[in-house]
């Protein structure tokens, strides 16, 4: 939403340059379990849909279920560095379905620190100067208080440039805070969102804020003038190796990632590998995911989109399908599946 | 009231200026320590942050975000603002050399404008400053270098007045400030303490008559209270300070925020901000034509 201008660039016309992917590594896994791709994306990906989940519920039960449907193991955890990073793009008491809530986040350290993971939470919000604050109207702060979690500011922690391994973007290379470049898993932890420039707002999306505003700014205009989508399967291609947790219980259609409405979903989605859990994301909220930009990018590069390559477990996405209302603009009212159009 | 003291002479002592999450001195705490020291009167411990900075000064004239980065550089604003205070409050030109390299090149740095679109609501074609090179013209660098080159007394230059225009442009039609976006896809965007703190303290003496000027000091005096995180409060006061609107208990809001008493403030930044943010605003900002401290309140207001 930060950028003074709406998403024209045609990304089509400038990735037909060799894409040099997954240098960092994103973590694959199928149905024979789990294993780590470097330098190949996955043909197939398994992705857990939870229903029925409240904030009060048993969130650490239906996470471990959910790692360990994807093929998680203790072996690959115990002693491993976690980052959690929620979504606190902009937090407000007034708008709590805006960012990820503190329940799932408690949940999610409970169950790393159970397989033995040495847990952070971490963030660069994206509007927001004042993390302390942030932390604040979010009751993130508090939670981790609570959950006696360690936070890093992404925004201005010390950092490290890492080559960009997706080159989608003219962006030769990337600046990760410490903690992203010293974690072994990285957690995108978003909430389930509409988003008025590029449709959807998931686990690849959430990935923005690991970058840090004191090299990006706030908002990260050095991405938006890359490009959005391309700098999106950028970082994603990047960022060591990722996990996905949606928070998807209460979710925000229309005006989002900002001012939307509340949507109801109750659903916990979760994964290893973000093109494939976004693009369930995307189908249960009634949009075909090939027609949004950023996963289009994504795929064949870092993970499947096609359903018959997503293992689903738990839930199968149809049962629990309910559309977003999206803005009545041409370039989001496209990317509904059931919208006649072509996927583009 | 011992916190503030307290919080003054372990700042003076400070060797390193660092948000709270770096290990590294960063220009940013480096120049409101310096501005915090100088408005407390503590002339001899500005200087060493001062100094810093002056070292950290690039060729160019320009000044990085820290001791290891050198881009972007939107900082040059803040040490700019920093040297002019000190050298205007000791009567000398101690970092004259300084001011004028960093105000050259200040001057030579361009946000990106950018044509109107009709999904913005906010003029994209005026030209202000930006976070890193090469991008578009936000509210809050705008503001920083506003300030430093008035404080090196450009405050005449065209640069300087479109800065205001684009500073008052951004603000949201029913007062404060977003990150800088106003309309978005015909929505208003919601205000926050900071951005609008800062933006009415630029503002401050402008003799701009923008209906939203008022309607952002009511948001922030209705907004801020003893609950507000450090820097967001910092800001907020100084904002309300430099029109004249501090609250009354603004001055026990900043104490218990020194003290520690729901949060301390552990990093360089927040203090020199809260520091600053106690002195009267008319020690360290010439322009601000309507001054309270902390300590002198306006209950009127």
């Amino acid at each position: 939403m930060a950028t003074p201008l709406p998403p024209g660039r045609n990304a089509a016309q400038r990735i037909g340059r060799r894409a040099v992917l997954l240098a960092g590594g994103l973590a694959a896994v199928g149905a024979a379990g789990w294993r780590l791709a470097r330098g190949a994306a996955p043909r197939r990906a398994s992705v857990f849909i939870a229903r029925s989940q409240r904030y009060d519920s048993d969130l650490v039960k239906t996470i471990s279920d959910g790692l360990a449907a994807c093929g998680l193991k203790a072996e690959h955890l115990r002693g491993k560095r976690v980052l959690l990073k929620p979504n606190l793009v902009e937090p407000n008491r007034a708008i709590p379905h805006m960012t990820t809530h503190p329940a799932v986040i408690l949940a999610a350290a409970e169950a790393f620190r159970r397989y033995g993971a040495r847990v952070t939470v971490g963030e660069a919000p994206g509007h927001v100067r004042d993390t302390e604050l942030a932390l604040d109207e979010s009751g993130v702060g508090e939670a981790l208080r609570d959950g006696e979690l360690q936070f890093a500011d992404l925004n201005y922690q010390d950092v490290a440039w890492r080559p960009n391994a997706g080159r989608i973007s003219p962006l030769k290379g990337l600046f990760l805070p410490r903690a992203v470049v010293e974690a072994d898993y990285v957690v995108s932890m978003p909430k389930l969102k509409t988003h008025h420039w590029v449709g959807v707002t998931a686990s690849m999306k959430n990935l923005y804020g690991v970058l840090p505003g004191i090299k990006y700014g706030w908002p990260k205009n050095v991405l938006h003038h890359a490009g959005i989508p391309e700098t999106v399967a950028d970082i994603c291609s990047t960022v060591p190796r990722a996990l996905a947790i949606i928070d998807a219980i209460d979710c925000m259609e229309g005006d989002g990632p900002i001012l939307g409405s509340i949507k109801p979903m109750g659903l916990l989605l979760i994964g290893a590998n973000l093109p494939a859990v976004d693009a369930t994301a995307a189908r249960i909220m009634g949009l075909e995911p090939a027609r949004v930009s950023y996963l289009k990018l994504a795929h064949g590069r870092l993970g499947p989109l096609d359903e018959r390559m997503i293992s689903q477990r738990g839930e199968r996405w149809p049962s629990v399908a309910s559309p977003f209302k999206m803005l009545p603009y041409a370039h989001l009212q496209q990317l509904r599946a059931d919208s006649g159009s072509p996927p583009a | 009231m011992l916190a503030l003291p307290a919080a003054i002479d372990r700042l003076a002592a400070a060797r390193r200026w660092r948000y709270r999450a770096s290990d590294e001195s960063a220009a940013e705490p480096a120049a409101w320590a310096a501005l915090a020291l100088a408005a407390a009167g503590d002339a001899a411990s500005a200087a060493r942050p001062a100094e810093w900075l002056a070292g950290i000064q690039q060729p160019s004239g320009a000044v990085g975000v820290s001791a290891s980065q050198d881009d972007p550089r939107w900082p040059t604003s803040l040490a700019m603002l920093a040297w002019a205070t000190l050298d205007r409050l000791a009567g000398n030109a101690r970092f004259a050399s300084c001011i004028g390299a960093a105000a050259q090149w200040s001057l030579a740095d361009r946000g990106r404008a950018a044509r109107q679109s009709e999904h913005i609501g906010h003029n994209t074609e005026l030209v202000g400053w930006s976070w890193a090179a090469d991008t578009h013209s936000w509210l809050e660098p705008t503001c920083m270098f506003v300030l430093g080159l008035r404080a090196a007394g450009f405050d005449r230059r065209p640069r300087v007045q479109e800065g205001v225009r684009l500073i008052v442009d951004r603000l949201l039609p029913d007062g404060g400030a977003n990150y800088g976006n106003t309309i978005v896809l015909g929505r208003p965007l919601v205000p926050h303490l900071q951005p609008t703190g800062l933006a009415v303290l630029t503002l401050a003496g402008q003799q701009q008559r923008d209906a939203r000027i008022e309607k952002s000091l009511n948001y922030l005096a209705r907004t801020v209270s003893g609950d507000t995180a450090a820097a967001s409060l910092a800001f907020a006061c100084l904002g309300l300070a430099a029109h004249g609107r501090l609250p009354l208990q603004a001055a026990a809001w900043i104490e218990a925020a020194l003290d520690g008493e729901r949060r301390p403030p552990t990093s360089e930044y927040e203090r020199a901000l809260l520091v600053l943010a106690a002195q009267p605003v008319d020690r360290w900002l010439p322009a601000a034509s309507h001054t309270h401290s902390a300590a002198t309140v306006n209950e009127d207001s």
